[in-house]
């Protein structure tokens, strides 16, 4: 495909952030991101997000993309195929049952050399309908699962390695203080919170995603919901506010979660080892807490407020940032 | 800092609260060794390994009544546990020891039973009582500043009860009263909030900003004037929400006057927001807005623009350009610039000439706005010369949104002008041409409507029939006649509905195709709608 090549020639700043607010404007060049949108007039899914985060691209990096995403209402659409990047938000789409022709467009688009960004793909059981839950599963969503296993019939979705460059195109590491324009002193998240994040939640700055290679390229990466943390408004604040689940420990949690009152279900999760976690959670209630395979048990707290919210939001964008870059460049 | 030590003055006895607490801590019942279920495990046959212990669960009174214990331990690691588990509970029982525990002399503690009692709140069950409220928001003066920021993070949460008047009951020197109880909030708290303005953690700051009107307590000018100052950005965009009360004093509008030229573009772009708001209280703000037309973001100087433009300022003709570059710049919709691409047209006839030069954008969606203002600022239905360019556009939303402004306005096109849309490439325009016959003059129906009855979409001949039949041009009869032989029904229906206007010679030849053609489809149909006229086929 002729628009790979085209693409490796824009330069890309490294190591350091590099402002470029003043750079021209011309819209020749600029890489377009096709997004796929099925029902146009259902309910968007921040809608705001893919623009915020190309902006942000464009200003804190030498790449230049459009930040008018190309919206495409079929996978047959030939404009497909001129663009090297397709995003699709799998809870924005009525659902993920494509007829033959657009599995077979999918299929050559991702041989040709697209690369598509299934966000939401990820998506644990115990969610249900819940949408603007990003939760680090370890594997693909059953729609996600059986749409590739039609497409890709020989392949299958392989978790991404923390250590995957995919992880650090850009950026690396969690934000600091400074990333958050935040002073040096300041508090950036709750201890128990941060110990969390810095740990378990997202380690070097890493999350849970899964990955389809194709002709020894990464292809099809698919994650839990990201584009909840791209948005801003027009002064520049977040939106919308994201809250945070964390896992905690107390002394005797172990005997005390196993003893305590519980009425619900329980639903299992794929880990990063790939063994499962089981989720106890009561109906019309967040989860309550979980029981690790490592016989160890702890309780979901959750956490909310202009803190948390900025450090997610600066997180998720990090990690989009580095996403789209990477597909740029592979 | 919390409700007893800052007034103890006098000893008032809430009878509701204590009368609570009493149950709570009464409750000092045994905690059971937990039974222990064995299962047999059929697929092993060894002792150690084929049973499975599985305890029972113990209900949800003993795990409360357990996790009380465990807020009395000496352990913190134990009363940190106790509060996090509280908070899977939502009963006033737990609410209240969870409030109990805010007073914990290890702050590990107080942040648990805060994130528990928010839990609750999120979980659908708030505490409604008064007392217990302040309580909690007496937490806002904890030495803590996570339990500070959860505190202040809550505010709505617990604004309705903190706010509601009612009465109590007291006593005084052994004397039993009632009393009403005021709406308004404790001057304990009142002084505390006004403290919480300046707090040294930022987000308390701001969470304090951002909800006091909700408690109505006021920000005072001195802490509003060095909230302005704020080093921290989420906390000057939310004092700069926040001057209304006080944006007619002087020395608040120097403080925006400063902050106009701030060197984060966000801040700037919300002084123009809050300078065109505070327009009435001061006239320096329409300076600070002329000056901010000369900003060196493009962004910030056109929003400043059109602002100064709908308060019906003429815009300096250097800065319209300046408007036009930028917006010609954009790669697409961003909030902002949608706002600035419709406030445009609040700079007149300058603004119809930006609109025209953005009718060439390389974003379709803004070539669609554009398009649209365009056309109706300069009353360009008009004359075809200025819409016409708009039918070759290879966005078909963009031509909708143009032939959508058209119908209705554009009257008797010429026969060169609907020559152009007729062979336009685009099935639309061509839909718009049949349509356009009804008003075109006879003469250019008659040169025109036949080559689009061969258009090779449906719509387009249908549409083209229904024009043909409401002119009755010469032969439309005939051509009425061989539609209802089309092997679609679109264009049969459109043949159909044409005939049924002229019961003098239309009706008779619909009757005589449905005498040939009984068992057509659309002869089901134009029996009923025959018998509807009173005509018995």
């Amino acid at each position: 495909m002729i628009f790979i090549q085209s693409f490796l020639i824009i330069f890309i700043a490294s190591g350091s952030l590099v402002f470029s607010q003043n750079s021209t404007q011309a819209n020749e060049g600029r890489v377009r991101i096709v997004q796929l949108l099925r029902q146009e007039n259902s309910i968007r899914r921040y809608p705001d997000a893919l623009p915020s985060l190309l902006k942000m691209l464009n200003e804190q990096s030498n790449a230049r993309f459009d930040t008018d995403p190309l919206f495409i209402n079929t996978l047959t659409d030939e404009r497909l195929l001129e663009n090297p990047i397709l995003y699709i938000n799998c809870d924005e789409q009525p659902n993920l049952e494509f007829p033959q022709e657009e599995r077979d467009a999918l299929r050559r688009y991702m041989e040709q050399g697209g690369f598509v960004y299934l966000d939401a793909g990820i998506k644990a059981s115990f969610l249900g309908q819940d949408l603007g839950h990003s939760y680090a599963a370890w594997e693909e969503r059953p729609e996600v699962k059986e749409l590739f296993s039609m497409i890709l019939p020989e392949k299958t979705f392989i978790p991404l390695g923390r250590d995957h460059d995919l992880f650090r195109t850009f950026f690396t590491g969690l934000p600091k203080n400074k990333d958050l324009e935040i002073k040096t002193e300041q508090k950036r998240l709750p201890e128990t919170v941060l110990s969390f994040v810095e740990r378990e939640k997202w380690p070097q700055a890493t999350y849970s995603f899964v990955g389809i290679k194709v002709k020894g390229r990464l292809a099809c990466v698919a994650s839990p919901i990201c584009a909840m943390g791209w948005g801003r408004d027009e002064f520049g604040a977040w939106i919308p506010p994201i809250s945070f689940r964390v896992r905690e420990s107390a002394e005797n949690f172990d005997q005390n979660l196993k003893l305590a009152s519980f009425s619900g279900g329980t639903y299992e999760v794929t880990r990063e080892d790939g063994l499962k976690d089981i989720i106890y959670s009561e109906n019309g209630q967040r989860p309550l807490w979980v029981q690790e395979p490592n016989g160890k048990w702890r309780i979901f707290k959750y956490y909310s407020g202009e803190e948390i919210s900025n450090y997610a939001h600066a997180f998720y964008s990090r990690l989009g940032m580095n996403v789209f870059l990477y597909a740029l460049l592979n | 800092m919390d409700y007893a030590e800052a007034n103890g003055v006098k000893m008032i006895i809430r009878t509701f609260l204590l009368s609570l607490f009493v149950l709570v801590f009464d409750l000092s019942a045994q905690v059971p060794a937990p039974r222990v279920q064995v299962e047999s495990n059929p697929n092993n046959k060894g002792v150690d390994q084929n049973t499975t212990i599985t305890p029972e669960r113990s209900s949800e009174e003993k795990t409360i009544e357990r996790a009380q214990e465990g807020l009395q331990s000496s352990e913190v690691g134990s009363r940190v546990g106790a509060a996090k588990l509280l908070g899977k509970y939502r009963s006033i029982k737990t609410s209240i020891l969870l409030i109990s525990a805010l007073d914990d002399e290890s702050a590990l503690v107080r942040r648990a039973a805060m994130v528990s009692i928010a839990e609750h709140a999120s979980n659908g069950f708030p505490v409604y009582d008064k007392t217990l409220a302040e309580k909690i928001y007496s937490k806002l003066g904890d030495p803590d500043v996570e339990v500070r920021r959860e505190v202040s993070t809550m505010i709505p949460r617990i604004i309705s009860p903190m706010r509601r008047s009612g009465m109590e009951l007291i006593e005084i020197n052994g004397r039993k009263v009632y009393r009403s109880v005021s709406s308004a909030m404790r001057p304990d708290l009142y002084k505390m909030t006004q403290d919480a303005f300046l707090d040294e953690d930022a987000i308390v700051r701001q969470n304090v900003l951002k909800y006091h009107t909700y408690l109505s307590v006021a920000l005072p000018l001195l802490s509003l004037e060095e909230l302005l100052s704020d080093s921290d950005l989420g906390v000057l965009l939310t004092a700069l929400d926040r001057i209304s009360s006080s944006a007619s004093q002087p020395r608040i509008v120097k403080k925006v006057k400063a902050l106009s030229k701030h060197a984060n573009k966000g801040v700037r772009l919300k002084v123009v927001t809050v300078a065109r708001n505070a327009n009435s209280y001061h006239s320096d703000y329409r300076g600070i807005l002329r000056e901010m037309t000369n900003d060196s973001d493009p962004e910030v100087l056109s929003m400043a623009a059109v602002e100064l433009a709908r308060f019906g300022e003429r815009v300096p003709e250097q800065v319209i350009k300046k408007i036009k570059d930028f917006l010609l710049g954009v790669s697409g919709l961003s909030t902002q610039v949608t706002t600035i691409l419709y406030t445009v047209s609040s700079l007149g006839v300058d603004g119809a000439e930006i609109y025209k030069a953005l009718t060439e954008h390389s974003s379709s969606q803004i070539r669609a706005i554009a398009w649209q203002r365009f056309i109706n600022l300069s009353e360009g239905w008009r004359d075809s010369s200025v819409w016409l360019p708009a039918t070759k556009d290879p966005d078909p939303k963009v031509r909708k949104v143009v032939l959508d402004g058209l119908r209705g306005r554009s009257n008797n096109l010429s026969e060169k002008q609907l020559g152009i849309l007729v062979e336009s490439g685009f099935s639309d325009v061509r839909i718009f041409a049949a349509q356009s016959l009804l008003d075109a003059s006879q003469g250019t129906v008659e040169s025109l409507g036949f080559d689009l009855l061969i258009d090779e979409d449906t719509i387009v001949r249908s549409t083209t029939i229904r024009a043909i039949s409401a002119r009755r041009v010469p032969g439309w009869l005939t051509i009425m006649k061989r539609s209802l032989l089309d092997s679609d029904y679109v264009i049969q229906r459109s043949a159909m509905d044409g005939l049924l206007e002229d019961k003098k010679e239309g009706v008779p030849l619909l009757i005589d195709y449905i005498l040939k053609n009984p068992q057509s489809r659309i002869s089901n149909l134009a029996k009923i709608e025959l018998r509807k006229i009173g005509v018995q086929p």
